[in-house]
């Protein structure tokens, strides 16, 4: 995996290769797909959990000012 | 890197790029505060962490296909050839500012020792794409669902706005060629198509309850914490200062890049390639700040709010031609762009039913589309790019900058651009049910259940004996 075993080789060669991150020139399109999937799984969980917080709470038809019961100032 | 003055050359423009960034970070810690602060208590938390994601979702989209936008899309496509394969496609060959290079899995779009560039400019632009979404976030608060703003995020963060600024912000961008559109500190490549946006959004999603009444007279619902919102307004100006140097390139030499034989000229210069100097859109900058506080101070009658936002919107309206104005129309132009956002925003909340809870369309959207006419006049008849010295497109040069140009410019940006697109993803998202929260939590509030949890906490704290 790692693309840099040894500075001193990789600098003196006859052209010096830019991309140094681990798995340089074979990972990357699998590491977008990656991200992608991390990407797009999140807004699915998030709107699930969004969409039972909201009618939980809608349910329960709390008033404009109940909230101030909850204030917690003492 | 073998040349030491090359080096340090290349050097100072990455870590410029990189302090610009560091400065925006600032206009979105402003963003937030100014929220939470004009947002009611019990939709604080809400508020605050709805903002918040938009540093993720746009950041990772942005990554992921955002960037290439940027550098596939000047042409239109299918508007105007390029000048560097003149081909009116996408651009995506092997030249040298290819979209092909900022594709998510190109070897440039991470650590790369032979690009000190690329990482920088990238999130330059990304903290622009923040701006632009945050700014939509501010006018939607307290009736939103996250799920519905973090794909109107996207959608604005890391797709429209980067069309708009591919086409009137890209040295190859069709808007300069045809319109000679000029936009050097984004008037309307963010504020206009941001503003717009939300425009579009709020018409779909409707004011908050009680913000009229029976008989259509709007209330007000003012800031809950004026002071969080100023100090959010404070920060928003100084992450602007990073903006405007953002926009600009630190060091170019112009005589090779216009074809001048044996002319060396160092500057600056705009997004545009044209020569400008950090000192002289500093005197802008404030001149614009000022002349926007003096006007607000007038018109809102000492009003906090409206004064601090006014400050941003006389910058934004200014925006557009800050490379080249004299501080003085400078600061006339920001002082006309406050009127024109403050009477705009009263005669559409009135005539409407618009509840654009911060003000986001008038001081973003209002002011960077009057700032955009304006310029045309002011700027009637500069070139719109370093490109229209020679021939370098087609045969012809850039179109100059021109009123005309300027206002179908403002209209794709505020309206084409911003306004529909806001209008139709948010009419989709309604027509799922995923819009708004229910009436319900609205009135309960969305922090109800946090709020609830900690009354709990706190009660079982105090009533502990060790």
């Amino acid at each position: 995996m790692a693309t840099v075993t040894n500075w001193i080789d990789h600098l003196s060669a006859e052209e010096v290769v830019g991309a140094v991150y681990p798995g340089a020139g074979s990972t990357e399109t699998l590491l977008v797909i990656l991200g992608v999937v991390f990407w797009i799984g999140w807004h699915v969980v998030t709107n699930k959990s969004e969409s039972e917080k909201l009618s939980r709470l809608a349910r329960k038809r709390h008033g404009a000012n109940d909230h101030k019961s909850n204030v917690t100032e003492w | 890197m073998t040349d030491q003055l090359g080096a340090l050359t290349v050097i100072f423009t990455e870590f410029y790029y990189w302090v610009t960034v560091v400065l925006m970070f600032l206009i979105h810690v402003g963003f937030c505060m100014y929220e939470v602060g004009a947002s009611r208590y019990k939709h604080h938390q809400h508020t605050l962490m709805k903002n918040t994601m938009v540093i993720p979702l746009v950041t990772v989209t942005w990554f992921f296909f955002g960037w290439w936008i940027y550098w596939a899309f000047p042409t239109g496509p299918g508007i105007a050839p390029s000048i560097m394969n003149e081909s009116a496609a996408l651009i995506t060959d092997e030249s040298t500012f290819s979209a092909k290079w900022y594709l998510a899995n190109s070897e440039f779009m991470a650590v790369n020792l032979g690009d000190h560039i690329s990482g920088v400019f990238w999130a330059a632009f990304l903290l622009f794409s923040w701006t632009a979404a945050s700014i939509v976030s501010g006018a939607i608060i307290e009736r939103i669902t996250t799920f519905a703003f973090g794909i109107l995020a996207i959608a604005i963060g890391s797709f429209f706005w980067v069309i708009d600024a591919a086409w009137g912000w890209h040295f190859d961008g069709w808007m300069l060629k045809i319109l000679g559109y000029h936009d050097a500190y984004a008037s309307g490549v963010i504020h206009a198509i941001a503003g717009g946006f939300a425009l579009g959004v709020l018409i779909v999603l409707g004011p908050r309850i009680g913000k009229f009444s029976s008989s259509g007279e709007p209330r007000n619902i003012g800031p809950r914490n004026p002071w969080l919102v100023t100090v959010g307004l404070f920060l928003i100006y100084t992450g602007f200062w990073g903006f405007y140097a953002a926009c600009n390139i630190p060091i170019f030499d112009l005589g090779p890049e216009y074809g001048m034989e044996g002319v060396t000229y160092w500057t600056a210069t705009n997004i545009y390639v044209t020569p400008t100097t950090l000192s002289g859109i500093t005197y802008n900058f404030l001149m614009s700040l000022s002349g926007g506080l003096l006007a607000g101070y007038v018109v809102a009658k000492g009003d906090p709010f409206w004064t601090y936002s006014s400050g941003l919107a006389g910058i934004i309206c200014a925006s557009a031609g800050n490379d080249l104005y004299h501080p003085i129309q400078a600061m006339l132009i920001g002082a006309i762009g406050v009127v024109i956002a403050y009477k705009m925003h009263y005669w559409v909340e009135r005539k409407f039913k618009i509840d654009d809870a911060v003000g986001a369309v008038a001081v973003h959207g209002y002011a960077g589309f009057a700032g955009l006419v304006i310029c045309g006049f002011v700027l009637n008849g500069y070139p719109s790019s370093g490109y229209s010295v020679g021939a370098m497109w087609d045969g012809s040069t850039y179109a100059s900058i021109n009123p005309l140009g300027q206002f179908l410019g403002a209209i794709i940006m505020f309206g084409v651009l911003g306004m529909l697109p806001g209008y139709v993803i948010a009419k989709i998202l309604n027509g799922f049910g995923k819009l708004r929260i229910p009436r319900e939590v609205e009135i309960a509030g969305l922090d109800y259940e946090m709020m609830e949890d900690d009354r709990d906490a706190e009660k079982a704290v105090a009533s502990s004996t060790r």
